[in-house]
């Protein structure tokens, strides 16, 4: 359900401003230039907030406050007051009629976020909510580290990633970076002096801007108790020192809740592509194989009927990889795909050790087994009597 | 009842002062510097300080103490604050036309007008504010009548100017 938030104010530069600042949240902004349409407007929307100015023509705001207290129906909804009226005796005679929080023009527009996220949980709103987020998308990520060695680490180590990686070095540089930037993730070390990552946690957590934002604590692998402490005040993860990368990046993406299926899957013209990442890890497998059902189906039901299990990059055969590409062989069968395999010299000769993998036949390029799948029958392939087993 | 004559000109010029400064470092991320006090007595001084085209926003205030704030910016400047109030760009400014720079002006005064008189408020001279108007045209002069206090100030807020000029009644 969006929430609704109603601003009576008769400048209408006001509510212009008004929908500027919550234009990046999931919210409604509904306007009235007076009185007598924000009683209107209240009766007919029971917005969840309301931003009132006192000084307007026709029913001014003092008015309409105490006509909404008195209605029965409409007195619960929270009125914020948002007006150039700021005399100690105004805004006391207003605030004894009920008001959530006073806000006194010239306002901040982060400011009225934050005191509106106050009243009501507001939720950032994601740039096309239809579309999940995917690996090829950019995203900003924040790292708050006063080693520059693991910030350059985590640079390095990302720059094949969309991602724009931001180091900064201590607390008060990341709320300046906040304030002018929305991360999708922060990266905090944990042994920043005087506990300052918890102090950091807890403005993100109760900043409306970055209170979803994912924050992962950074600590030397044998730092238990910094460990503890980060999960019991609720970090999204924990990063250990030495840094794992690839490890890092799963988790970034996991956080994000990307889509990363492309690493796997992609669809060339009428060839449905499966694409064995350089090292098979359990972590890599896992993930691979949640997206292989969907994807392949999603690729039937768009017409496409040949499949390309491509292993060139691979670099060692071993069980964990085994196991996935005998689910996959399994499923090109049960769905009657043509396939075919592509490998390298080092993977072949590793597949003639397995009894499961000891008759698979590989294409040295994925133009030979294109070449291959569009002949009848593909000479290249993992032959059903030994990719049974 | 407390008078006008309790406030002195050097609380008047802070207030002022405080105003401008307070409006625009928040809603235009600018700062202002008080520049002169230009005397009123010799129509000339203001008038060459507001030649040209400008917008003139006016809002005033009523209670204990009653006047009226008038805020001359000159044309360009006032487009260039209307654009940032709003966050449109120059070609979106002038689609939408003289009546949202008019709007934005009448609240740019309303929130000047509104922080000089909280802080008089805060002294012990209750007042309300009124509604803001917008005046436009080039080279004219508004002349008080003779009961009124007057004080105008010119502001350097970045390579423009804004002039404030502050019209109180002196006999209740």
């Amino acid at each position: 359900m969006r929430y609704k938030i109603l601003t009576v104010d008769d400048s209408k530069t006001v509510r212009i401003i008004v929908k500027k600042a919550f234009r990046t949240f999931d919210c409604d902004i509904i306007e009235a230039s007076n009185g007598v349409e924000g009683l209107a407007g209240a009766a007919k929307e029971r917005p969840d907030v309301i931003l009132l100015d006192v000084t307007m023509p026709v029913m001014d705001g003092v008015e309409m406050l105490t006509k909404l207290k008195a209605d029965p129906a409409l007195r619960s909804i929270p009125v914020i007051m948002l007006t150039a009226e700021g005399g100690r005796d105004s805004v006391i005679k207003i605030a004894r009629i009920g008001v959530r929080d006073y806000i006194v023009k010239p306002f901040r527009e982060e400011v009225l976020v934050d005191k509106v996220g106050r009243v009501i949980d507001l939720k950032p709103l994601s740039e096309n909510p239809l579309k999940a987020k995917s690996i090829l998308d950019s995203a900003t990520i924040l790292v708050v580290e006063d080693k520059p060695a693991i910030v350059q680490q985590i640079q390095d180590g990302l720059k094949h990633t969309p991602w724009k990686i931001h180091g900064v070095a201590t607390i008060n540089e990341s709320v300046d970076f906040c304030t002018r930037n929305q991360p999708d993730v922060v990266l905090v070390s944990l042994s920043l002096p005087d506990d300052a990552a918890f102090t950091l946690f807890g403005l993100i957590c109760t900043n409306v801007r970055t209170k979803y934002t994912p924050v992962f604590g950074l600590v030397v692998k044998t730092e238990i108790q910094a460990q503890q402490q980060a999960q019991q005040i609720g970090f999204t993860s924990i990063v250990t020192k030495p840094l794992d990368i690839p490890d890092l990046e799963a988790k970034i993406s996991k956080a994000m809740n990307l889509d990363t299926s492309q690493r796997y899957f992609t669809t060339d013209q009428d060839v449905f592509v499966l694409k064995m990442p350089e090292i098979a890890s359990q972590s890599s497998v896992n993930e691979m194989l949640t997206y292989l059902k969907p994807k392949m189906a999603e690729a039937v039901d768009a017409g496409i009927c040949k499949v390309i299990l491509d292993l060139h990059e691979l670099k060692r055969l071993d069980v964990i990889a085994i196991k996935a590409l005998l689910q996959a062989l399994q499923l090109c069968r049960e769905l009657g795909l043509q396939h075919v395999l592509v490998g390298n010299p080092q993977i072949a000769s590793e597949s003639q050790g397995f009894e499961d993998t000891k008759s698979w036949t590989f294409a040295n390029s994925l133009e030979e087994a294109k070449a291959s799948l569009a002949r009848t029958s593909p000479s290249f392939s993992a032959q059903p009597a030994a990719a049974g087993a | 009842m407390p008078t006008i004559d309790g406030i002195s000109d050097m609380v008047i010029r802070t207030t002022m002062t405080h105003a401008i400064q307070e409006v625009m470092r928040t809603m235009l991320n600018q700062s202002a510097d008080f520049h002169s006090e230009i005397d009123a007595r010799k129509p000339g001084d203001t008038a060459s300080e507001t030649a040209g085209s400008q917008v003139v926003g006016t809002v005033g205030f009523i209670g204990d103490i009653d006047g009226l704030i008038y805020l001359y910016l000159d044309t360009e400047f006032a487009e260039e604050a209307a654009a940032h109030l709003l966050g449109l760009t120059d070609e979106e400014l002038e689609q939408v036309g003289d009546e949202a720079i008019n709007d934005a002006i009448g609240e740019l005064t309303n929130m000047t007008v509104g922080t000089f008189k909280n802080q008089l408020c805060d002294r012990g001279y209750h007042c309300k504010l009124t509604i803001p108007s917008i005046l436009r045209g080039s080279n004219f002069s508004i002349e008080p009548t003779s009961s009124v206090t007057r004080r105008t100030y010119h502001f350097e807020v970045g390579r423009h100017r804004i002039i404030t000029d502050l019209l109180m009644k002196i006999d209740r």
